[in-house]
């Protein structure tokens, strides 16, 4: 390698770091050996970078200077970090009450509007079915209490367990109790002139 | 699909099923079913039928149930009277019907209508069984000796006797009028007389258990109505009454006969703040009562009054009265048509105590067909001596 053919700049600042492969290694440092000017180029490098490491060197211990109250900085630390956690557990429970009461609204909009279904749609019987379900599930199956026979204009009902028998009869019949337990209409059948009686029995 | 659509396809696809399924159980004849035993006086020999209508009402069905029976007496004595035993199987044993036809007077080879209208209620979900829903069946037939056919489990063999000699006690009174000539009696009898006369109509209600107290209970006196003849009198009486609600009556009765009686049934009449009378009916009790001896008859339960309009009648006044007595060999004592007459002097009340099955329906003959009309049944009715 002679003067005319001068490393490149680059392979002078790997060489002067010791970065370069083996045989470009070799060859560079004959070269340098033998160069003025690069050999000057390279003392250049390497005091560059000696004055570099030493300000890294200074600039670090300046930092830890900055941090010197330790004990002061991790007291300021935990305080932010417990008003951190405090506004975080407020803003946490201002949403959760709000959820809450959200769900709350909604539950109970649901639960009136099923119940209004319920009634508006389901028979008294079915309730009185399922209310006997609900008593014989857990074993507390009473007496009958409440109505057990009924009259209405055109017939006497009968109800139990969900279902209802009624014995139909025309408007003019003339209904009557037969028993305690019984009520009766009767009535001429237009039909056949006959007199006929219908009773219906509860328990 | 929304959900409006689907619960729409839901209900849609329930009714379909059910309608398919009534539609079959109708073909197999799983509604309805009539049993007469073998040896039964009468059988039956045909049945028309409206067409029967399936109705949804809420997870319920409704079913309406219309039939009319032709009966044959096949027995060798006159028939009187008929009991038919309705049972639905969703409500058996809590409640049951009966049919009675009383009043009859069918010979041996002929036939008469019974017809049975009836309403059943049951859940879409309710189990199915093999047999039949309702059960039609003979339970009592009352010939004109007084004897009676049948297992007789609802008790109606009384009820026909009561009947009976009713009917037998007014076509007495009837032809006796006939025959003496009293055709303004008559006709005041039969056309009841009274201006814009119709049967006071009640409505009824049978209540069991406790009951919560929404009004204030009061102890209310029964008054008792005498029939001057009646071996049994009632004494005096009580009953909790509360608005249109009685609870509890109780009356002491006496009996003065020299026989032992084994039942009585008293008759019930309301009073309510207009001062109208209601018959409210008359109730069996079975009850021992010796010669000259007194006992009491008590109900539980409550009854609650409303007019045929549902409007809660307020009770104003309890009276009650001896309807019919049995002894205990079987003999049957009705109040006479003169008993009745002394009993009140309110017209109304008489005509009403004094209205029989028979009485009703020979009235509506009367007023079809006139004296001839009325004549030609008395005489068809009448046994021959």
């Amino acid at each position: 390698m002679n003067t005319a053919s001068h490393p490149a700049p680059e392979i002078l600042s790997l060489f002067s770091c010791g970065d370069l492969p083996f045989f470009l290694r070799l060859r560079t440092g004959r070269h340098v050996r033998e160069c003025a000017v690069c050999e000057q180029q390279v003392t250049a490098l390497r005091s560059a970078k000696s004055e570099l490491r030493r300000e890294a060197s200074a600039q670090i211990l300046t930092g830890f200077e900055a941090i010197a109250d330790w004990h002061s900085l991790e007291g300021d630390m935990l305080g932010n970090i417990r008003v951190g956690v405090a506004a975080s557990r407020c803003i946490e429970t201002v949403g959760r009450s709000r959820k809450l009461g959200t769900r709350l609204v909604w539950a109970v909009s649901m639960t009136a509007l099923f119940f209004a279904g319920w009634m508006a749609r389901v028979p008294t019987e079915d309730n009185q079915r399922i209310a006997a379900a609900l008593r014989h599930a857990v074993g507390l199956d009473q007496p009958l209490i409440g109505t057990i026979v009924r009259s209405t204009p055109d017939g006497i009902t009968v109800r139990s367990q969900g279902s209802a028998l009624t014995i139909l009869h025309p408007e003019s019949a003339v209904i009557s109790m037969s028993s305690p337990s019984s009520v009766t209409a009767r009535y001429v059948d237009d039909d056949s002139g006959q007199v006929t009686i219908t009773n219906v029995y509860g328990q | 699909m929304c959900m409006a659509n689907k619960l729409f396809f839901i209900r849609g696809l329930s009714l379909a099923l059910l309608l398919a399924n009534a539609a079959s159980a109708a073909e197999n004849g799983k509604w309805l079913d009539f049993q007469f035993p073998h040896d039964s006086p009468v059988l039956l020999v045909g049945f028309s039928e409206s067409p029967m209508t399936v109705t949804p009402r809420g997870s319920s069905v409704v079913l309406d149930l219309h039939k009319s029976l032709t009966l044959r007496n096949v027995g060798t004595k006159p028939i009187c009277g008929l009991t038919l035993r309705v049972e639905a199987q969703d409500l058996t044993p809590y409640g049951k019907g009966s049919v009675i036809k009383p009043s009859l007077f069918v010979l041996p080879g002929e036939e008469f209508p019974v017809k049975v209208d009836m309403r059943l209620m049951r859940p879409i979900a309710a189990a199915k069984t093999e047999s039949a829903m309702v059960q039609v069946t003979l339970d009592c037939v009352l010939f004109s000796d007084l004897k009676a056919y049948g297992p007789d489990k609802l008790n109606t063999h009384r009820t026909l006797l009561v009947y009976e000699l009713e009917a037998r006690r007014d076509r007495q009174y009837l032809a006796r009028m006939l025959d003496n000539g009293q055709l303004p009696e008559l006709r005041e009898e039969l056309n009841f007389g009274i201006q814009d006369y119709g049967p006071r109509q009640l409505g009824l209600e049978l209540l069991r258990g406790p009951r919560t107290a929404t009004l204030r209970e009061q102890p209310l006196t029964v008054s008792p109505m005498t029939f001057p003849k009646a071996p049994v009198q009632p004494l005096r009486g009580a009953a909790q009454v509360a608005g249109n609600e009685v609870r509890a009556p109780r009356v002491e009765v006496l009996n003065t006969s020299k026989m032992r009686v084994a039942s009585v049934a008293m008759g019930w009449i309301v009073r309510d703040d207009n001062g109208e009378d209601f018959v409210a009916g008359a109730v069996t009790s079975p009850v021992a009562i010796g010669p000259v001896q007194t006992s009491a008859i008590s109900e539980s339960g409550t009854l609650r009054f409303s007019r045929s309009s549902g409007q809660p009648m307020v009770i104003d006044r309890l009276m009650t009265f001896v309807n019919d007595v049995q002894f205990s060999d079987g003999t049957l004592w009705i109040p006479s048509r003169s008993d009745i007459d002394s009993a009140t002097q309110d017209p109304v009340l008489r005509r009403e105590l004094a209205t029989s099955p028979e009485e009703q329906r020979l009235a509506t003959i009367y007023r079809r067909d006139g004296t001839a009309g009325l004549k030609k049944e008395l005489k068809r009715v009448t046994l021959p001596n």
